[in-house]
């Protein structure tokens, strides 16, 4: 191999009250895939922040197109021809695929006005296009495509600026099985043509498949590296988690009774001709797991009534309950802990106690009118339970941690009466201390008979916390699996729609 | 339902449908000729000129009479309602120019098409027939006249005008200025209020509540000397303000009958509407004899006093009762 | 009192001082008496639209309102005789139906607001000119209203009645705003409509209840302004207004991307307004540049607010 493309080398990075990175290590040759793996947290991200020249590191060597430097800005990193094929696609769907290549550096038409010359735009983004074996032409309105298909604008937007390293950050996560193999043959191909590429990914499965060496970060540091031969499963796991899943676990106080939340055939928009079965009985905390699109969500918003089910049964202590709305769920105390806390779950720029009693106003007030002392009793009641870090519950929720905001959401049911509480992806976003407390908050409201039901895409929390998983694939519950069997092999062949 | 039955509501949905393309479509050969009478704004002033369109029409039902009122007091909203006259074919029109200066093209290519007068705001510069209206120079001097009477000791006055773009406020302004010339009468200013009644009145009781020793204030527009009328008798100014107005609003009839209006100039918008539907079928009919050279048809004003307002309140309910 | 209140009232203060020097017939009895009654007449219908604009909303239709539901009153009491208690009943139930039907074109048939309003301007303007025929409107010589005329126009205590009416009008829904169930839910729809929803909020019905709130208040006011000018040009009636009322909300502190404001700001905003009409009548400057003063000061409002928002936050930042 010739002199590297990349090498990284001793890059440290603290943020207050955590290492983000410390002496992390990492070279990409010419025409090398590196896998890069680790659970989440373990500073994947973090890595690619400074790549990208958006961190900046506190130690360590960057090098990178024959330089040495402490620290890259995001035009040199663009200008040494890194790119970068983002988890969240970041499009302009309302332009066309050709635009959305060129966006910045397109051709423009002779004379004053300088319009943009659309033909010759498109003249140079159908080869790549094609290289890339795409369906779809550069006239291709982005918002008729497909995630798949968008992933190839972007990896087309990498190459048409020469790309040298191309970083593709989790791509798979919302594709098909046939759409991943695609992909994995154009990486194979960008391999083929010289280019460097770090992929990102939670699927092993895929560093197998496509990776010519396997880098392993946890907790900030390089946990180990594997060479082509000694890429598989076991190995890898080894080395991403290092310690054993079950340490999580807390067993339920008691065994879990009748009754709690019981969904039967229900049938959400998402995925009108399936319907999916499952029963949260109270005491327990069941997961549920599932590839991103799998339809955990859609049934979660369907039990809250955010969008109602198409058709099904919901029973609710074995009685069947009517939910057309947040309000009717709410109103039988089935609770929602939604999956995107800043968008559905809190008003922002509203204080604690405010969010706290958001659905329940009635509670403290008269005749219409808030009484603001029972209010901010509430707010501070549930600020002191839940050790939410803020002096007061006047605090506005902006100003909180990811944590303390999701203890905000998750205060404002407790200062109900739950009888069941859906949490979708709990901890996403929250620093490690306090996904402890909501681990154990959750198993708090399970011994208190609550049923609970969790979604996650996070393997160590799932197979961690819960008494049960159901696992869902396209739609319906492909298996249930009780804590005997629960596996990361076990949950991702069901998710994977492989026959258990 | 009974074929007979049946015919006659066939014949009924196509009566029904012929009237439709008649008011959707009033160009067609068979239809009655189309002389429109466009107005400025909305005013009483102009309901008075219905009344006269509506006795022409009565004489002359072969032609169809209307009246058009802009959405917007302007000048481009004038011109719009000329194009679409001119795209319907009419006959004849009798327009209030807003902003005559600026359009002159419109009014000529109006011209070249339909039979073209002028009322109320002539447009000299085009290539209008004949102007039917008020000669405004001369009724700001009657006003001047009347301000004078009003002040014989002389003092402060202010003027109220929707906008000073339009040419009658112009001329009414200049009148006014001839007719004060050299005498003791001080005109302050001139303050405009773009046809908002509201703001038409909160510029009288600011003019009234900035200038203690106001003697006079004059309304140039139809509806400025009723909100001048308000606004001093909700000042308690009656004793030291008189006022002079312009036109036959019922509220400043009713000042000039109580005396807190010293004297009105009233046109004769009935004769307008009459004189120009009259002239336009005369013209129409090959009779232009009548057109002077001066192409220049004076409707002389009126002053409306304590002597003469309780005959003339009587001859204005009498006209703008609901026919 | 917020900041943005505090800033307000002291442009206010300045606005007002620099007049006085001036001209100090500016802070004569006569001339703040009649600027309270048109602080009257212009700050309800700005309330209202403060409540649409605390929504994420907004509400065009305002001036179009007062100029079909003008013609229709005047009509019903002049020409039919109509008792004035129950013309002015019309004339609120018109103006709360009006609301509503907005109200549920944005929240049933999703709508944008400044589409639905944007079509209650060009229709109800239409129809009140249609009604009418075009022509200027008046009491003419109808009689019996000299009761209505008071409560209306007159004084009480020798402060005019429109300023006492938005006393209480902004009383009540300060308290309906600030501190009622209601209140706190138009602040949580307006600033994160989900979360909102999620927390079991009807918001469609918090929404359409900013819409009826307003058209009532905009029913209101048109009796007052009818009242004011005694005369209504179904033309020009209350053309422009909404602008008024607009700028008074974004001037006192309401934020047109919805859940922010309050109505002491909205009223401090109205008084703004008028103040800067007054002066140019008061100043003797021309008429003509009515408009531009008033934009002008907005605008320098506008950015000094922007400007002291942005030191507030880089306060924050270097205290940190």
């Amino acid at each position: 191999m010739a002199a590297p493309l990349l090498e990284l080398d001793g890059i440290s990075k603290s943020y207050p009250g955590v290492k983000a990175l410390d002496g992390v290590s990492l070279r990409l040759g010419r025409g090398e895939v590196l896998g890069l793996i680790g659970e989440n947290g373990a500073g994947k991200s973090t890595l690619m922040r400074v790549l990208g020249g958006v961190v900046r590191p506190d130690a360590g060597r960057i090098g990178l197109g024959g330089r040495d430097r402490a620290h890259l800005t995001v035009a040199e990193a663009q200008a040494e021809g890194v790119a970068f094929v983002h988890q969240e696609l970041s499009m302009f769907d309302n332009l066309d695929a050709a635009a959305n290549v060129l966006i910045g550096r397109e051709s423009l038409q002779a004379g004053p006005l300088r319009l943009v010359d659309r033909r010759a735009c498109r003249a140079r983004v159908a080869p790549l296009l094609q290289r890339l074996g795409a369906d779809f032409g550069p006239d291709a309105p982005v918002s008729r495509l497909s995630i798949a298909q968008r992933q190839l604008v972007e990896i087309a937007r990498a190459l048409s600026v020469d790309a040298r390293i191309i970083i593709l950050d989790e791509p798979t996560s919302s594709l098909t099985l046939s759409e991943t193999d695609r992909l994995l043959a154009i990486v194979a191909s960008l391999r083929n043509a010289g280019t460097g590429v770090i992929y990102i990914t939670h699927r092993l499965g895929e560093v197998v498949a496509c990776a010519d060496r396997v880098l392993c970060l946890r907790d900030g540091q390089v946990a180990g590296e594997l060479p082509r031969e000694g890429i598989e499963h076991a190995a890898m796991t080894r080395l991403m988690i290092g310690r054993d899943l079950q340490a999580l676990y807390s067993p339920p106080a008691a065994a879990p009774g009748d009754g709690g939340l019981q969904v039967q055939e229900l049938v959400t928009s998402a995925f009108p001709d399936r319907s999916a079965s499952l029963h949260a009985r109270p005491g327990e905390i069941l997961g549920l797991a599932g590839l991103v699109g799998s339809g955990r969500t859609s049934l979660a918003r369907a039990m809250f009534g955010i969008e109602p089910a198409v058709g099904g049964t919901i029973l609710l202590d074995g009685k069947p309950v009517q939910i057309g709305s947040a309000r009717d769920a709410i109103a039988r105390g089935l609770y929602l802990v939604p999956e995107d806390r800043k968008l559905s779950g809190l008003v922002l720029d509203m204080s604690i106690a405010q969010n706290v009693t958001l659905p329940a106003l009635a509670g403290h007030s008269r005749m219409g009118l808030i009484n603001p002392a029972s209010e901010m009793r509430a707010g501070e009641a549930q600020r002191a339970a839940l050790r939410i870090k803020a002096p007061h519950a006047s605090v506005h929720a902006v100003t909180l941690s990811g944590g303390n905001q999701q203890k905000v959401v998750l205060g404002r049911w407790l200062s109900l009466k739950p009888r069941a509480i859906v949490f979708d992806e709990p901890t996403r976003g929250v620093d490690v201390g306090a996904k402890g407390e909501i681990y154990a908050l959750m198993r708090g409201l399970a011994d208190r008979g609550v049923a609970v039901l969790m979604i996650s895409s996070d393997m160590e929390e799932v197979i961690g916390v819960s008494d049960r998983v159901a696992v869902m694939h396209e739609g319906r519950v492909a298996g249930i699996l009780g804590r005997e069997d629960l596996s990361e092999a076990s949950v991702l062949r069901l998710a994977i729609g492989a026959q258990a | 339902m009974n074929r007979r039955q049946f015919n006659a509501n066939l014949a009924g949905a196509g009566l029904a449908a012929a009237a439709l393309a008649a008011g959707v479509r009033p160009a067609s050969a068979q239809q009655k000729k189309l002389l429109a009478f466009v107005v400025n704004v909305s005013a009483d002033f102009w309901t008075i000129a219905r009344r006269g369109i509506e006795k022409a029409n009565k004489e002359h039902p072969e032609y169809e009479m209307q009246m058009i009122i802009p959405a917007q007091a302007s000048a481009a909203d004038q011109r719009r309602i000329l194009d679409e006259l001119i795209a319907r074919q009419a006959a004849g029109i009798a327009i209030s120019a807003i902003n005559p200066a600026s359009s002159t093209d419109a009014l000529n290519r109006a011209a070249s098409q339909a039979v073209l007068f002028t009322t109320d705001s002539d447009a000299p510069a085009s290539n209008r027939l004949v102007y039917i209206g008020t000669d405004n120079v001369d009724a700001g001097r009657v006003a001047g006249a009347q301000m004078k009477k009003a002040l014989p000791k002389g003092g402060k006055a202010m003027l109220f005008v929707g906008t000073m773009d339009a040419d009658n406020a112009r001329e009414r302004v200049q009148g006014i200025r001839e007719a004060l010339q050299g005498g003791n009468i001080e005109i302050i200013d001139v303050r405009t209020d773009d046809s908002d009644f509201a703001r038409a009145k909160r510029n009288a009781e600011d003019t009234l509540s900035r200038y203690a020793d106001l003697g006079l204030m004059v309304g140039l527009w139809a509806y400025n000397t009723p909100q001048i009328y308000q606004a001093v008798k909700q000042a308690g100014r009656e004793k030291t303000v008189q006022v002079v107005g312009f036109d036959e609003d019922a509220l400043t009839l009713r000042g000039v009958a109580d005396g807190t209006v010293h004297s009105t100039v009233v046109q004769q918008p009935f004769e307008f509407g009459y004189q120009s539907m009259k002239g336009m079928v005369r013209y129409l009919g090959g009779d232009k004899a009548w057109i002077p050279a001066n192409k220049q048809i004076i409707v002389p004003t009126r002053v409306i006093d304590s002597a003469n307002v309780a005959e003339f309140q009587g001859f204005m309910k009498q006209i703008l009762r609901p026919s | 009192m917020g900041k943005k209140e505090l800033g307000l009232l002291v442009l206010v203060l300045v606005i007002g001082a620099i007049t006085t020097a001036l001209n100090p017939r500016f802070l004569s009895a006569v001339n703040l008496l009649n600027m309270a009654n048109l602080i009257g007449l212009f700050g309800v219908f700005s309330i209202g639209q403060g409540l649409v604009i605390i929504t994420g909303g907004i509400d065009l239709a305002v001036g179009s309102i007062f100029a079909l539901l003008g013609v229709v009153f005047i009509d019903l009491l002049a020409n039919h005789d109509v008792a004035w208690p129950l013309a002015l009943l019309f004339v609120l139930v018109g103006g709360l139906l009006i609301g509503a039907l907005h109200g549920l074109l944005v929240t049933r048939a999703k709508l944008q607001p400044f589409v639905v309003t944007l079509c209650g301007l060009l229709i109800y303007r239409g129809a009140a000119r249609y009604y009418t025929g075009d022509a200027t409107i008046g009491f003419g010589y109808a009689e019996g209203l000299e009761s209505l005329t008071w409560l209306a126009s007159g004084r009480s205590f020798g402060v005019p009645n429109p300023f006492l009416i938005l006393v209480v009008v902004s009383a009540v829904m300060a308290v309906v705003l600030h501190r009622s169930v209601f209140g706190r839910y138009l602040f949580a729809v307006g600033r994160n409509e989900e979360a909102a929803r999620y927390s079991g909020i009807r918001t469609g019905l918090v929404v359409a209840g900013a819409y009826i709130v307003s058209g009532g208040l905009a029913g209101l006011s048109t009796v007052l302004l009818v009242f004011y000018t005694n005369s209504v040009s179904p033309s020009a009636f209350g053309s422009f207004y909404e602008l008024y009322a607009i700028a008074a909300a974004v001037l006192g502190g309401c934020s047109l991307r919805g859940g922010e404001g309050s109505i002491l700001g909205i009223v401090l905003g109205t008084v703004l307004l008028q103040i800067l009409q007054n002066l140019v009548n008061i100043l003797g400057i021309p008429s003509s540049l009515n408009f531009a003063v008033m934009g002008g000061v907005i605008l320098l409002g506008a950015l000094a607010d922007q400007e002291l928002a942005r030191r507030a936050k880089v306060g924050v930042v270097a205290r940190a």
